[in-house]
């Protein structure tokens, strides 16, 4: 289940086990480009995935990812927008594998000691109600936001079509309205 | 879209907005933002057969069968390679490539332009081939520019490609006279070797020798047509017929109905048989008879007509070299059998545990096995039985079938090596598998089906050993013992198995730098540590 995430962490832990820095320099622009980058990223990724632990593995699996296709940037002024590519690649694929293994609704969990994000989701209804929605729908959801991107931006980080974006929004939108305000019901 | 709809979606966006300012985000830990740059000092990798390495290793399952399937062009590439120059080699062989500019014809001969006369001796074994056509044209033209009074081709063989054939009767037609000798006694001159025994100025055969069809029993009209469909097989048979009557023809008028019958009905013949056909000048048991024989005959060269001068004449033979011979012997059915086999199952090595050499070797032994079965009247069904079998057998301890699929991929291949060769048209020889080499090579391959796929599978899915690389593919850290690295309040990092993890403290509390812990379970990659007794 776990080998992916495994094969990076031993690759990035083991290092500093076998005796850290070979002589090599650090790619400095690399790590500056990349730091400005890592509070946004994990608050995408936090609320994307709705655990802390997740989102941190996360974030650290694009900045490994990033790392290893630094070299092929082409345009490190976009370094921004590739590297959020990354991470919503990298959430969506967790986001996946999530949902294949469990289904709980927010309002099952036990929010008592939940993680950070879980625990600031479920402050309010269309947070919980959040929880509720499928892998896309969510992650359109998260990048409007709590990324603050346009849909075309997101539709850019999604590598989908702009018309897609838009009838998730709206979807989304629909959903979580239905989701929170129950004795209201649909106007359909 | 209604209006309340959209009004709504509004309202639902903006309560959105509003409350994701509100959330907050927690920093993130200190030790996932140093990790990347911090930790990872080797360098990007660039190239690209490192990127496509570093992608099997990064994207799991997709990653690997690309880089599969790169290996795999690869080999396809390599062995396609090993084909194409081999086959050139063959092409150059069956004619120039190996001999000296022609030389000026001489229409007399002098005998012993250096004491006796010296006659040349080639002598030939095995399938009619590339090989020996090289080997027959390069002696030849030896024999030419050393001013040899003959030269002497000892003929024994089932027959061969037609190809090269046709080159060998090219260079029958030499400024010297050409003896085609059939012999020792119990030699053959079959289907290809016919024609070439014809073509010869001079030919001879020894007593208990045969002349005509490879297989006296089938008619091989009906067996080309088996393969290749009547029109072709009446096509390949009408050529023939026309090639033999017309070298038959040179040799003797009244030969020529005996020459088609050997074609036409797959006619065998004694040596004394064919003496009275007029298709040989005589029968000698030896090359001493031979030479004793052609002394005095008269033969045409080049539309003159010229004397041979063999009579106590020393005799020079020219031998394969070391690589046609290996070459040559590639053409042997049980060789090309046994090359196809293990080039197949090395290939089969490649794709349960690439190492690329596997891959090579096999890609080598099939390439060859092609070459030699170049000149054998492969028979396609035989073949493809023989692969079915193969891949029935590896697949065996992969997709479990109760030892259905090992009793029928022996079954397959035992049928597919009996048939594996087909029956001869009129020139290539008629061939098969040795029982035991059949038997062996359908052992070898269930044994390896059995033995080495179900070890290498093993091999795959085996739990990596600790501090190799990989271990949180498995959940053997759970049970160890570490060390905190960062104090757990209640979580932190623990050093286990060689590896820092993050670990959070069961039951809450805190444990500072150096206690010593024990992993109880591990949630995803997170582990849960109790204090160590």
């Amino acid at each position: 289940m776990f080998v992916k995430e495994a094969y990076l962490h031993s690759d990035v832990v083991r290092a500093p086990a076998q005796g850290l820095a070979r002589g090599r320099a650090i790619d400095a622009e690399f790590a500056t480009a990349l730091a400005d980058e890592l509070s946004g990223a994990y608050r995408l990724a936090g609320y994307m995935l709705a655990d802390a632990a997740e989102a941190q593995d996360a974030v650290q699996e694009a900045s490994v990812r990033a790392w290893r296709a630094w070299s092929r940037l082409r345009e490190k002024d976009k370094f921004h927008s590739w590297f959020n590519q990354i991470l919503v690649n990298v959430c969506r694929s967790r986001l996946r594998r999530q949902s294949r293994r469990r289904t709980t609704d927010i309002e099952e969990v036990d929010i008592e000691g939940a993680d950070p994000f879980r625990a600031s989701l479920a402050r309010d209804a269309i947070g919980r109600a959040l929880s509720a929605l499928s892998t896309e729908l969510r992650m359109v959801v998260v990048l409007r936001y709590w990324g603050d991107l346009s849909l075309a931006e997101i539709a850019d980080r999604l590598g989908i079509p702009i018309g897609t974006v838009k009838s998730r929004h709206h979807a989304a939108l629909q959903t979580l309205r239905r989701r929170i305000e129950p004795a209201a019901g649909s106007s359909r | 879209m209604s209006d309340s709809d959209f009004d709504s979606d509004i309202e639902t966006e903006e309560r959105l907005r509003r409350f994701a300012a509100s959330t907050r985000t927690p920093a993130l830990p200190e030790e996932t933002a140093a990790l990347p740059w911090k930790v990872q000092t080797e360098t990007p990798e660039t190239g690209p057969f490192w990127f496509r390495l570093s992608l099997a290793g990064l994207s799991g399952r997709a990653g690997r069968a690309l880089a599969g399937g790169a290996r795999l062009a690869v080999t396809l590439a390599v062995a396609g390679g090993l084909l194409f120059v081999v086959s050139n080699t063959r092409t150059s062989g069956s004619g120039a490539a190996l001999i000296e500019p022609p030389t000026t014809p001489r229409p007399t001969l002098q005998p012993g332009a250096r004491g006796g006369p010296e006659v040349v001796v080639l002598p030939t074994h095995g399938v009619v081939d590339g090989v020996m056509a090289s080997y027959v044209a390069g002696g030849v033209k030896q024999a030419e520019s050393d001013g040899a009074a003959a030269v002497i081709i000892q003929l024994d063989t089932l027959g061969g490609a037609s190809d090269a054939m046709e080159s060998i009767v090219q260079s029958l037609h030499a400024t010297i006279p050409t003896i085609v000798w059939v012999g020792p006694s119990g030699a053959k001159a079959a289907s290809a070797g016919t024609f070439i025994t014809l073509s010869a100025n001079l030919a001879y055969m020894a007593p208990s020798t045969n002349i005509g069809a490879a297989s006296p029993v089938a008619s091989s009209g009906q067996d080309i047509a088996s393969v290749y469909g009547q029109t072709e097989a009446d096509k390949v048979m009408k050529d023939a017929i026309a090639s033999i009557r017309s070298i038959a023809q040179e040799r003797h008028p009244q030969a020529v109905a005996w020459a088609v019958s050997t074609v036409q009905n797959a006619d065998s013949y004694t040596a004394q048989e064919a003496l009275d056909a007029h298709a040989i000048n005589g029968i000698a048991a030896s090359l001493d008879e031979v030479l004793k024989a052609a002394d005095g005959q008269e033969v045409t060269i080049n539309g003159a007509q010229v004397v041979v001068h063999t009579s106590g004449a020393t005799i020079k033979t020219i031998d394969e070299d070391f690589i046609q011979t290996i070459l040559h012997d590639l053409d042997d059915p049980n060789v090309a059998f046994i090359l196809l086999v293990i080039g197949v199952l090395c290939v089969a090595v490649e794709f349960f545990h690439p190492t690329l050499l596997a891959g090579l070797i096999g890609a080598f032994c099939l390439a060859l096995a092609f070459y030699g079965s170049g000149s054998l009247p492969l028979n396609i069904l035989g073949v493809v039985l023989v692969v079915l079998g193969i891949v029935m057998l590896i697949l065996e301890p992969a997709v479990p079938s109760h030892g259905l699929l090992t009793v029928g991929g022996i079954v397959s291949f035992v049928i597919g090596a009996v048939a594996f060769y087909g029956s001869p048209g009129p020139y290539l020889p008629a061939a098969s598998v040795a029982w035991p080499i059949i038997g062996v090579m359908a052992a070898a391959a269930a044994a390896y089906g059995l033995v080495i796929v179900r070890t290498l599978l093993a091999l795959r899915n085996r739990p990596v050993p600790e501090g190799v690389g990989l271990v949180g593919s498995q959940d053997e850290v759970v049970g160890m013992e570490g060390v905190v690295e960062r104090d757990l309040d209640p979580s932190g990092t623990v050093y286990v198995a060689r590896e820092s993890w993050s670990a959070i403290l069961e039951g809450g509390g805190s444990a500072p730098r150096g206690t010593k812990v024990r992993v109880i379970r591990k949630e995803g990659l997170t582990l849960i540590v109790e204090p160590a007794k």
